[in-house]
């Protein structure tokens, strides 16, 4: 038997050492972070939304041009890197060619061609006289005519006496084209046609040479802006438009939101806490707001706010957004609020003597933030797509103003032709929105209590 | 648990494939054409109806006493033969009109939709066409009640009109739809409804309406009671689509879902693609800016409308904005397909054209500012039409004014039947309209801007151009009549009530089942009466 010491009849020491956490302790914010971080698609999704922020706001800065600049010479252009133009002089005191009277005629259009440089700014044809003929038609295509078929684009008709030549300024780009010229006789077409292949050169004229670098002379040769999405079709860079457009869609995207949340959590979270009648009387409140009709109201609202034709809508727009979209952010708070109010710890606080504010600063409102956050996250988008729509059917931005319902509007006029016209903004409408709805995705699992300390 | 959902949505899927395909091949096709319209014929009562949409449906189920052919000439309708003198013209129907219900047209049929269509009552847009009549201009203001009209049947069979004064077109003039008849019983059955709905219409035309679907679908069928049957091949018009979206109706053609297509400039490059044999024609129709002189408007102060002229390039405008192949920029009011005395109008009265000069025109922008005493430069409304060559024109006009002159244009982007209502109103500063003529005559575009007529939108008057208007109203001679729209031409070139942008042509293509489609510039169009289709 072992002898007891008098030590062993001392205190023993505290084994509080032991119960240590060897966590750090984490508020809920820092947790939902952690959480977050973890979440490769929320974390990615927050990188594209930051980019976007950034893309709006630094991006009329490091992308110089202007929305709303026409260069006509240049319309409906895809992606380009700065095309090389040379500088001609104004064309404009064309006169067509007539045969000589005494000039042999052929039986069939011969010797068609080129006068002069072929550019962008037109290309004159001169032919040869057919024996007889009281007109000539002339076709043009990018393509290759087989006989009599494809032959393109119906030009023009030439039926003054004698004339011989035509010049082409119809849309010229810069590709290979054919024409066809064919000899009428009695209000009929030949087959006796001439052809001719042309690849003109990209030209600018003087005039609008020298808007783009002053001191353009003929002759010299200029870079054109580059442009990365291509423009429009009246030659205006998409890019920059698609810059000026992410500032409409992305600010109402943003503001409405947060505008009609804020209403929305004043009232449901009124709703909630106060409970009974008041609560009664606001959710009958919220559900005949529900029962109204969005377009109808955004009509209302633009004859309201007198919005005349041609003026923007914009603010009616935000206005009417507000005014009928809170009902389901204040339906959220509310449910929250009153599950959070009958909260032991809500309860042992008011015992305590806590008064509402105190409650409401320390208890309720910062639990139910996770939950408005997610909310948040998922209005944003729809808000976007709203915008996009209500200007899509022109009750939204006014020319020239762009924004990207608006783009996509008048990009899919020439869907077929020119894609990237609808394209590229149609790519950043579907970007911004995913990315949302990723990010609102992430948050809501980060912030939900009940996955704390799991995964 | 996979598959069974691929399994179902395969089946799905090919379901509706074979759905589709037994829909296409189902589809009737001899005898009958399918086309598609811009958009719903806003008025089909031919005494107000004033658009080219209307006027297409209309030439095509109603026949007043001519009809132009293919050749653009005139020749008999309803009437059989006709007398004209510099007092009158005495018409002889033919005993074989019917209306659709078998009840024979008759010369009272002419007698009151004449009446109705002079009837203030009426306010018919229109009702200036029939002014060559006697009294017809004193009935519109009121003066006189419309029984006065100087048209009257002698019996059922023939109809007597007397001129108010000599007139050289007005056998051209019968051919146009307010000159159609109407019949009394039926228009009084209809209790204001008459025109509204495939039932409340009489037709007498190659064809009747059958449906209509507001908004949706048209369909055509030959008119049996009609007397030249011989012309008539069709058995059906089909028209199920109406929409505005020329990519839409690229679409339908491709797929063989409508024989006819006009084609924009934004599907040209396409058709060319597809290898569509193309087709080209004078519409007849030109377009310009109309400038409100409604008092309080900007648009009243003629520097202002020089600035805007001069600010202007049409040549620019027709090659890279409207962008059709045979596009003519405009230089004046009167098209150069017009024919004059002998040779084309304009060919006989050259018009020079006035080029881009932006210096000149920031002078006659300063000069407005000055009189009007603005500080900066003003904002105007712009009223135009929803078609994507409408908002193009609009933004380049918008851009243009703007750079060169500081202008801020305000687009009011309207569907048609409002932008009707709004130019009617005078809601605008600027409208961007089209003009396409009723008859083959420079008068047709002439008297447009004359101050009686009720499509004299901005209300311009001009008393030198009223007087010349009413010179060669006056008259059958040609170089009289010519000669006064030559001067009138000039003044309103020199005080710009319009700005001509430019006469509009279009590509078409139809489909090679198809044959017998006449274009024309004047009277309705596309013409399908004479058409033909095989399977």
């Amino acid at each position: 038997m072992n002898e007891l010491k008098p030590s062993d009849f001392e205190r023993a020491p505290s084994r509080q050492a032991l119960h240590r956490i060897s966590r750090p302790s984490l508020s809920y914010w820092q947790d939902a972070w952690l959480r977050l971080r973890r979440n490769r698609q929320a974390i990615f999704s927050l990188g594209i939304v930051m980019a976007l922020v950034f893309f709006t706001l630094a991006g009329p800065w490091l992308w110089r041009q202007d929305p709303s600049t026409q260069l006509l010479e240049e319309a409906s252009l895809g992606p380009t890197l700065g095309r090389k133009a040379v500088v001609v002089e104004e064309l404009d005191s064309w006169s067509p060619e007539f045969a000589d009277a005494r000039a042999t005629a052929w039986d069939r259009v011969q010797d068609l061609r080129v006068i002069g440089e072929p550019t962008t700014e037109g290309i004159t044809l001169q032919w040869g006289p057919v024996e007889g003929a009281e007109g000539y038609a002339i076709y043009r295509t990018d393509r290759k005519p087989r006989g009599l078929n494809r032959l393109g684009l119906p030009l023009a008709e030439v039926k003054k006496p004698g004339q011989l030549s035509f010049r082409d300024r119809m849309n010229v780009e810069p590709r290979s084209y054919t024409y066809t010229v064919l000899p009428i006789f009695k209000g009929l077409e030949a087959e006796v046609y001439g052809r001719v292949k042309v690849a003109p050169r990209i030209a600018l004229k003087l005039a609008a040479a020298q808007r783009l670098k002053a001191g353009a002379r003929v002759g010299d040769t200029i870079v054109l802006p580059a442009h990365p999405f291509g423009t429009d079709s009246l030659g205006r860079d998409l890019l920059s438009r698609i810059i000026a457009g992410a500032r409409i869609s992305l600010s109402i995207g943003l503001l409405a939101p947060l505008l009609y949340m804020l209403l929305g959590v004043l009232i449901g979270g009124f709703a909630g806490y106060s409970g009974g009648r008041i609560d009664l009387a606001i959710v009958r409140g919220i559900d005949l707001v529900v029962a109204l009709p969005f377009l109808l109201f955004m009509i209302l609202f633009r004859i309201a706010f007198g919005v005349g034709p041609g003026e923007s809508g914009v603010h009616a727009m935000v206005v009417a957004m507000v005014a009928l979209s809170w009902p389901s952010s204040a339906r959220l708070v509310r449910g929250q609020v009153m599950q959070l109010r009958e909260a032991e710890y809500v309860q042992a606080a008011r015992l305590l003597g806590a008064r509402t504010g105190y409650l409401l600063l320390r208890h309720l409102i910062p639990n139910t933030m996770g939950v408005i956050l997610v909310y948040l996250t998922f209005a944003i988008p729809s808000t976007i797509f709203t915008e996009a729509f209500l200007s899509f059917i022109g009750m939204g931005v006014v020319p020239p103003t762009p924004s990207w319902g608006s783009l996509c509007n008048d990009g899919i006029q020439s869907f077929l032709s020119h894609p990237h016209e609808f394209i590229f903004p149609a790519i950043f409408i579907s970007v911004t929105v995913l990315a949302f709805n990723l990010l609102g995705d992430g948050l809501r699992d980060a912030l939900d209590p009940k996955q704390r300390g799991s995964s | 648990m996979r598959r069974p959902v691929h399994a179902i949505l395969g089946t799905v899927l090919l379901a509706s494939v074979v759905l589709i395909q037994g829909g296409c091949t189902k589809r009737e096709t001899r005898d009958i054409l399918y086309i598609a319209m811009g958009a719903e014929p806003p008025e089909l009562n031919s005494t107000k109806a004033t658009d080219t949409e209307s006027g297409m449906v209309l030439g095509h189920v109603m026949e007043g006493l001519t009809r132009i052919n293919a050749a653009g000439m005139q020749v008999p309708g309803v009437a059989e033969s006709w007398k004209l003198t510099d007092q009158g013209a005495v018409f002889t129907l033919r005993p074989d009109a019917r209306w659709s219900d078998g009840r024979p047209v008759t010369a009272n049929d002419f007698v009151f939709a004449w009446r109705t269509a002079v009837d203030p009552k009426t306010a018919s847009e229109y009702a200036f066409i029939l002014f060559p009549i006697k009294n017809a201009e004193a009935i519109v203001q009121g003066r006189l009640p419309p029984t006065q009209l100087g048209v009257a049947a002698r019996d059922d069979r023939t109809l007597a009109v007397t001129f108010e004064k000599p007139c050289g077109y007005f056998l051209a003039l019968t051919s146009f739809q307010t000159y159609f008849p109407i019949r009394e019983d039926f228009y009084t059955a209809q209790q204001g409804r008459y025109g509204s709905d495939k039932e409340n219409l009489l037709y007498n035309g190659p064809f009747k309406l059958t449906q209509w679907i507001h908004g949706a679908a048209l369909r055509f069928e030959k008119n049996e009671q009609y007397w030249d049957q011989a012309r008539v091949k069709l058995k059906r018009i089909e028209v199920p689509y109406i929409t505005a979206d020329d990519s839409a109706r690229f679409n339908l053609f491709k797929d063989r879902k409508i024989d006819l297509l006009g084609l924009s400039k934004n599907s040209l490059d396409d058709a060319v693609r597809e290898g569509f044999r193309l087709k080209k024609f004078a519409e007849g129709s030109v377009w310009f800016l109309e400038y409100n002189f409604i008092s309080g408007r900007l648009t009243r102060n003629k520097n202002l409308r020089k600035a805007i002229q001069l600010s202007f390039d049409a040549e620019e405008f027709a090659n890279k904005v409207v962008g059709i192949p045979g596009t003519v920029p405009g230089i004046s009011l009167i098209p150069g397909w017009m024919q004059g005395k002998s040779a084309p109008f304009r060919s006989e009265y050259p018009v020079t054209a006035v080029g881009r000069d932006i210096e000149k025109a920031r002078a006659y922008m300063a000069a407005f500012m000055k009189e009007e005493g603005l500080g900066k430069a003003p904002s105007l409304v712009w009223l135009t039409g929803e078609s994507p060559l409408a908002a193009r024109e609009a933004e380049y006009f918008q851009n243009l004014l703007k750079t060169v002159l500081g202008i801020e244009l305000k687009i009011d982007k309207q569907i048609f039947k409002q932008r009707l209502a709004k130019m009617m109103a005078g809601e605008f500063d600027i409208v961007s309209a089209g003009w396409g003529p009723d008859y083959a005559d420079p008068m047709t575009f002439a008297d447009l801007f004359a101050s009686w007529n009720e499509n004299n939108r901005g209300k311009w008057k001009n008393a030198s151009y009223d007087a010349l208007i009413r010179k060669a109203q006056a008259t059958t001679k040609a170089a009289v009549r010519m000669d006064s729209m030559a001067a009138a031409e000039r003044i309103l070139l020199d005080e710009q009530p319009i700005l001509p942008t430019y006469e509009r042509s279009v590509i078409y293509t139809h489909s090679d089942r198809v044959s017998g489609i006449i274009r024309r510039s004047v009277g309705a169009d596309p013409d399908l009466s004479e058409a033909s289709a095989r399977e």
